[in-house]
């Protein structure tokens, strides 16, 4: 589902934020990203966006090479993913059913099919009650939910979050991580940048980390069980 | 664990769903960006504002100057030919030249002055009588003054006429009384042109009044528009509600000039045709026509679109999810 091959990003200044990078993730996978700050988890996932584009290397995208891909073809990919943000992203202009309609307002869904999608959508967050409230008035576990219910309100076949707990106590952690198994139980394939290593190690999935822009450690689950023979 | 039954892939919309949200998010944007314009009253007023002043200043212009074009039309009215004749052309060829001008199509009448008549109207009104009392002859020439009919009173039938007379045996010279009238053309001719340079440059101005405030409600909206390119969405969805944006912008701002222009013009109406009754005329001041009041607004919406389609262009393109 998601290949790099041989990915180097260099940023302007010369710093290398990742460097003969190979990685795959399969369809329907679950994994997580970790490393200190500056390992290259974030650059790892805008390469996946399309948000930056590698300095040497290729990206595929369910099979499809997205290293070089045009400016104007980049919305149409998009549309297969959902993006997580840290700091959800929300627009504070609007409440939370128009928030979370975005993706399929812009996908030119008809409005029958747009209320039933945003809804089911906001039921599988438990806040379908909160459908008319606007964002600033929920709590952060909220305004998180509200962002993951905009991220998979599509159905998106690719799910990509950048330090989803961030901001959260580990009780609420703990339950946004078990949303994010849900999705990964129906298909979706789930990649989550966080340095909760506490947490994701509970979840056992396959753990990637990052060093300096290096791949140091791809454990799957059963490897992590093996701990000792695989170092 | 038994696998839970893996998610359908929403099915593209088709084709005639797509085209039906797209209609949807026009009227929804188109909405929307007039409701931000109500959201910030004050911000709105002052772009308003400006706009409207920019634009009524050269329109009021423009109506005045069409204004004075008419009243110099009318004048026009008086465009009456002297022709001088040759001191020693004889009573039967004056009587012939006289009924031949009369005859001709275009004339409506013609005014014998003799030389004699000519010396004692210019000795009443002149203050050089005394002087002319003591000129052995009489220097002026007998005069027919021409009233050509009404169908002929243009600048350049009078010409034709003139050149016609020109040439009949005795007239000597033939003037025709219009150069006052000639520079007053040339004079509304550069007015003409200075509204229009004026007008081009406030034009200039409501489109980097509209573009500035597009430029700043895109800056103040740049989180939002990272989010929504990293939703998928494409340049011209975030494009839209500034362009409408920009377009509400052009439609207040020209309705507001309008009313400008119509206040301005009832405020001078009364003093104008005052002044204009001095001069004997039946003027009345015209405001503008429909047809002029909606180009007015029509400018002013084309201004706010390109004035926002300036700000937005490579702006929304160059902003990019980080």
């Amino acid at each position: 589902m998601i290949e790099l091959q041989n990915v180097t990003k260099r940023y302007p200044g010369n710093r290398e934020a990742l460097t003969h990078l190979n990685l795959t993730i399969e369809q329907g996978e679950m994994a997580f990203l970790t490393g200190p700050s500056g390992a290259g988890k974030s650059t790892l996932l805008k390469l996946i966006a399309a948000i930056e584009r590698p300095t040497r290397g290729q990206v595929f995208i369910n099979r499809k090479n997205i290293t070089r891909i045009p400016k104007r073809k980049v919305p149409a990919l998009r549309r297969h993913m959902g993006v997580v943000f840290q700091d959800h992203h929300l627009l504070h202009d609007r409440n939370v059913f128009d928030n979370v309609s975005l993706p399929l307002q812009i996908a030119g869904f008809a409005q029958v099919d747009i209320n039933r999608r945003v809804r089911a959508a906001l039921d599988k967050v438990a806040l379908l009650d909160k459908e008319q409230m606007m964002p600033i008035t929920l709590s952060g576990g909220e305004q998180q939910r509200v962002g993951i219910a905009r991220a998979v309100v599509h159905k998106p076949a690719i799910l990509l979050a950048d330090e989803p707990t961030g901001n959260l106590d580990p009780e609420l952690s703990a339950e946004i991580m078990r949303l994010f198994n849900d999705f990964n139980q129906v298909g979706v394939t789930v990649l989550i940048a966080s340095h909760d290593l506490d947490l994701i190690e509970r979840m056992s999935k396959r753990i990637i980390r990052l060093r300096a822009g290096e791949c140091i450690d791809s454990q799957s689950p059963l490897d992590a069980q093996n701990f000792e023979i695989h170092n | 664990m038994v696998k839970a039954r893996h998610q359908q892939p929403l099915a593209r919309p088709s084709f005639k769903t797509r085209f039906r949200a797209y209609v949807r998010d026009h009227v929804r944007v188109l909405l929307f960006s007039l409701g931000k314009l109500y959201r910030t009253p004050f911000a709105t007023t002052f772009t308003l504002l400006m706009i409207a002043v920019a634009l009524a200043l050269p329109a009021c212009l423009y109506v005045l100057l069409n204004n004075l074009q008419t009243v110099t039309h009318k004048w026009d009215d008086v465009g009456q030919i002297s022709l001088f004749l040759q001191t020693d052309t004889s009573e039967p060829a004056l009587k012939q030249l006289k009924a031949t001008i009369t005859k001709h199509e275009q004339v409506e009448n013609v005014n014998y002055i003799s030389a004699d008549l000519a010396l004692s109207e210019f000795k009443n009104r002149s203050e050089f009588s005394d002087l002319l009392e003591g000129l052995p002859i009489n220097p002026l020439p007998p005069t027919l003054v021409v009233t050509p009919i009404n169908s002929a009173k243009q600048s350049d039938t009078l010409n034709k006429l003139k050149k016609e007379f020109q040439s009949l045996a005795n007239v000597e010279q033939v003037q025709l009384d219009m150069q006052w009238l000639q520079r007053l053309q040339a004079i509304t001719d550069i007015i003409r042109r200075a509204i229009t340079a004026i007008g081009i440059m406030l034009g200039l101005s409501v489109l980097l009044v509209v573009g500035n405030s597009i430029r700043l409600d895109i800056e103040n909206r740049r989180a939002e528009i990272e989010v929504t390119k990293l939703i998928g969405a494409t340049d011209r969805f975030i494009r839209r509600p500034f362009l409408y944006g920009g377009m509400w912008f052009g439609l207040l701002g020209g309705i507001l000039a309008l009313l400008l222009v119509f206040i301005v013009l009832l405020v001078i109406r009364q003093p104008a045709q005052d002044l204009v009754g001095l001069y004997n005329s039946d003027f009345k001041l015209m405001l503008p026509s429909f047809i002029q009041s909606i180009s007015l607004i029509g400018s002013s919406i084309f201004l706010g679109l390109f004035g926002s389609w300036l700000a937005v262009g490579h702006r929304i393109a160059k902003i990019q999810p980080s």
